[in-house]
């Protein structure tokens, strides 16, 4: 069995070492002034990437974090399971039950908040792709419902935390944000996954066949997958060392599932996802083992996770200023007026509609999921991706003060 | 009875859900019938109100003895009560003549977990009591030897109709002599977690779930201060766990002898079993005897 060599193995735990250490410290510089904690592992990924450390110190950079090699695969193997792990615990805090509960107002408001940024996202890059630099002419038709996804999807961490802070969660207005932001992840992915698996499969058959398996392995999962969890979770919490039995079971769970999802053509992020929700949604899941499987998540994957994307991209030399505007201009009006539309016509009042559009316009760590695993099957460049990044960053930023200021209009 | 209804819905718009001054029973020709009766027969006694037998089937002379028999053993007075005999749709009828008879609770007998297929597609009891528009009593355990509810739980969650079923509540203690009242809020934080565990320090963390948790305790204990306790041991209690799911295991793990529950806020289908929440969690595993609170307030 191949094995990485003595210095290979002190390298690649220094890279992990520095990402984590510096990414900490930058989360919680960021946390004080309630920045996403996305922001500053970010932020540590271009400083020690190509942007900064790297064009000025290129041979240690090289060093540090070997873009060939042994410890290139390992790092990028550490970044594929962090993504897994991430979508897992993205599903975990989707709650289906609670769109229903929220019933016609979050019906209503979620495919508003959904559809009209898809079609507007879609438009932009379907007659405007000339001025997207594809990598083949077959793909814009994916490229465009990528585009489309990219603009519909929400954050919900981010919103839950805006929510939270501005005293808003527990109110009407912030359940039916809650649910649509849930709804929004749940649909946006499940397309996702579909596109991904379109890219090394591009007959119509094949598509057909993607999306019945799409469907089937959904349906099961949350039907009798959600039963059998159901079932097995109090055993599982009574009879296992705690919390170590449900932390491992979980994340097997996770892995397996991901790895059912990708061996039949779907990715794998989508096994993830869906058995997330599977298993965050059971009633018998314990609130400390939740927060146990997601602590270590978000505070051990998530940091390796966003701080290699810096580390593989030069942020400076693909900043195209022209694209992350135009990008950002539609991703805000896409969403503020197809949620605050959606939300006006289920009786929201004028100001509380615009508060649930820019609630639901905070895009965060999952339009950067979204985007890096484009970028890494091909789907956009690196100035798309800069440029989704830019974007998730700002809408996130924007979301507190704008419902602030329409709330407190009310 | 004419098939065909002409509805005055004038009386039962903003008529309370208490107190129950008409109560329905829809019997059923089973084994436990005497037992339903004769918990029909206490409680109509306990709460001075008008009776009405409904039986939705083929009526035949055989049924009318059984049911005879059935209303000597229960010392149902036959001529101090309807009967109403109607042949069709059992849910749909049984609904039309509550709506009709301007009924104040309807008691039908349920057992208490279905099997799946049942569940799912849905039964006469459960059905009826997702879309009654009068308050509801499903009996787990009805016995010919019936006995006062003494241990009650009611839900407190935060929801216009809650005001509702904490009056009844209140109004059955009193009836029923109950010896204590739980008044349930369950804490439920729905895609908080992943946001505690990425920006809050331990102590910002319990201090938010706290915070979360006794802004709604004092709109609770507000809203339970307005109400008539002269008499009642009144607690309230707070459970972590889904709506619904929480409350029903509080009920099961107290031995509680009713469960009083809002009426759902909006039309429940095939989709609410599926991906079930708050009353669904009730229905789908009744832990004791349920009353479901329909306000038209």
């Amino acid at each position: 069995m191949a094995k990485l060599a003595h210095n290979e193995l002190v390298t690649l735990l220094m890279a992990i070492a520095i990402m984590m250490l510096l990414s900490r410290v930058l989360a919680e510089f960021g946390r004080r002034y309630k920045l996403p904690m996305v922001m500053g592992e970010l932020i540590v990924g271009i400083l020690l990437g190509p942007t900064i450390f790297g064009a000025l110190f290129p041979d240690l950079f090289l060093k540090v974090f070997p873009r060939t090699g042994n410890v290139a695969i390992a790092l990028d193997g550490i970044t594929n399971m962090s993504v897994v792990m991430l979508l897992f615990v993205a599903g975990m805090e989707v709650q289906l039950p609670m769109v229903l509960k929220q019933g016609r107002k979050a019906v209503i408001t979620s495919l508003s908040s959904m559809i009209i940024p898809f079609v507007v996202g879609f438009a932009m890059a379907w007659y405007g792709s000339d001025y997207f630099a594809f990598t083949t002419p077959d793909r814009k038709l994916l490229f465009a419902l990528f585009l489309g996804t990219a603009m519909s999807i929400s954050a919900l961490p981010v919103i839950a935390r805006i929510l939270m802070d501005l005293n808003l969660f527990k109110t009407k207005v912030g359940q039916i944000i809650i649910a649509s932001a849930m709804f929004n992840d749940l649909i946006g992915w499940l397309i996702f996954s579909v596109i991904l698996s379109q890219l090394e499969n591009t007959s119509s058959e094949g598509t057909a066949l993607t999306i019945v398996y799409v469907v089937i392995f959904g349906l099961f999962m949350l039907t009798i997958g959600k039963k059998i969890i159901d079932k097995a979770l109090p055993w599982m919490q009574k009879k296992l060392s705690w919390p170590g039995g449900v932390l491992s079971i979980s994340l097997g769970l996770c892995f397996a599932s991901a790895a059912l999802t990708e061996s039949i053509g779907l990715h794998a992020i989508l096994g993830a996802f869906i058995c997330g929700i599977a298993f965050g949604d059971s009633v018998h899941l314990n609130i400390k083992a939740r927060e146990i499987i997601e602590q270590f998540v978000i505070n051990v994957f998530a940091p390796l996770f966003f701080v290699s994307i810096g580390l593989k991209i030069d942020f400076a030399a693909n900043f195209d200023v022209v694209l992350v505007v135009v990008i950002l201009i539609v991703a805000i009006v896409g969403k503020v007026v197809g949620a605050g539309l959606g939300a006006y016509f289920a009786g929201f009042t004028r100001n509380e509609s615009l508060a649930i559009g820019f609630g639901l316009n905070a895009r965060g760590a999952m339009e950067i999921i979204l985007g890096t695993l484009a970028l890494n099957a091909g789907l956009i460049d690196r100035p798309v991706f800069v440029a989704l990044v830019v974007m998730a960053l700002v809408t996130s930023i924007l979301s507190g003060p704008m419902m602030r200021k329409f709330m407190s209009n009310q | 009875m004419e098939a065909n209804f002409k509805y005055d819905y004038s009386k039962l718009k903003k008529r309370p859900s208490y107190p129950f001054e008409t109560i329905a029973v829809a019997i059923s020709f089973s084994p436990r019938m005497e037992a339903v009766l004769c918990e029909t027969k206490r409680m109509v006694e306990n709460y001075k109100s008008n009776l009405i037998l409904i039986h939705i089937g083929e009526r035949n002379t055989e049924k009318e003895d059984v049911l005879d028999t059935n209303l000597k053993k229960a010392n149902i007075d036959k001529e101090k009560c309807r009967i109403i005999w109607m042949d069709g749709d059992a849910t749909d009828l049984i609904l039309k003549i509550c709506k009709l008879n301007i009924v104040d609770l309807l008691i039908m007998g349920a057992i208490e977990k279905e099997n799946l297929f049942k569940y799912y597609v849905g039964t006469i009891a459960r059905t009826i009591s997702r879309r009654a528009k009068c308050s509801v009593l499903l009996l787990t355990h009805p016995s010919v030897q019936p006995k006062p509810f003494r241990k009650l739980v009611v839900n407190g969650i935060d929801n216009p109709k809650t005001i509702h079923s904490l009056k009844t509540a209140m109004y059955v203690a009193k009836a029923e002599s109950s010896k204590e009242v739980a008044i349930i809020q369950e804490v439920n934080m729905p895609a908080l977690t992943m946001t505690i565990a990425e920006s809050s320090t331990a102590p910002e963390a319990s201090k938010i779930k706290k915070d979360m948790v006794q802004e709604e305790s004092i709109k609770l204990a507000n809203m339970v201060e307005t109400l008539d306790k002269t008499g009642i041991e009144v607690a309230i209690k707070s459970v972590n766990g889904k709506p619904g799911y929480a409350i029903g295991n509080y009920a099961r793990s107290k031995n509680a002898d009713l469960l009083i529950f809002n009426s759902p806020d909006t039309h429940l289908g095939i989709f609410d079993r599926i991906f079930t929440h708050d009353i669904e969690y009730v229905l789908a595993d009744i832990p004791c005897n349920l009353l479901i609170v329909h306000s038209r307030v």
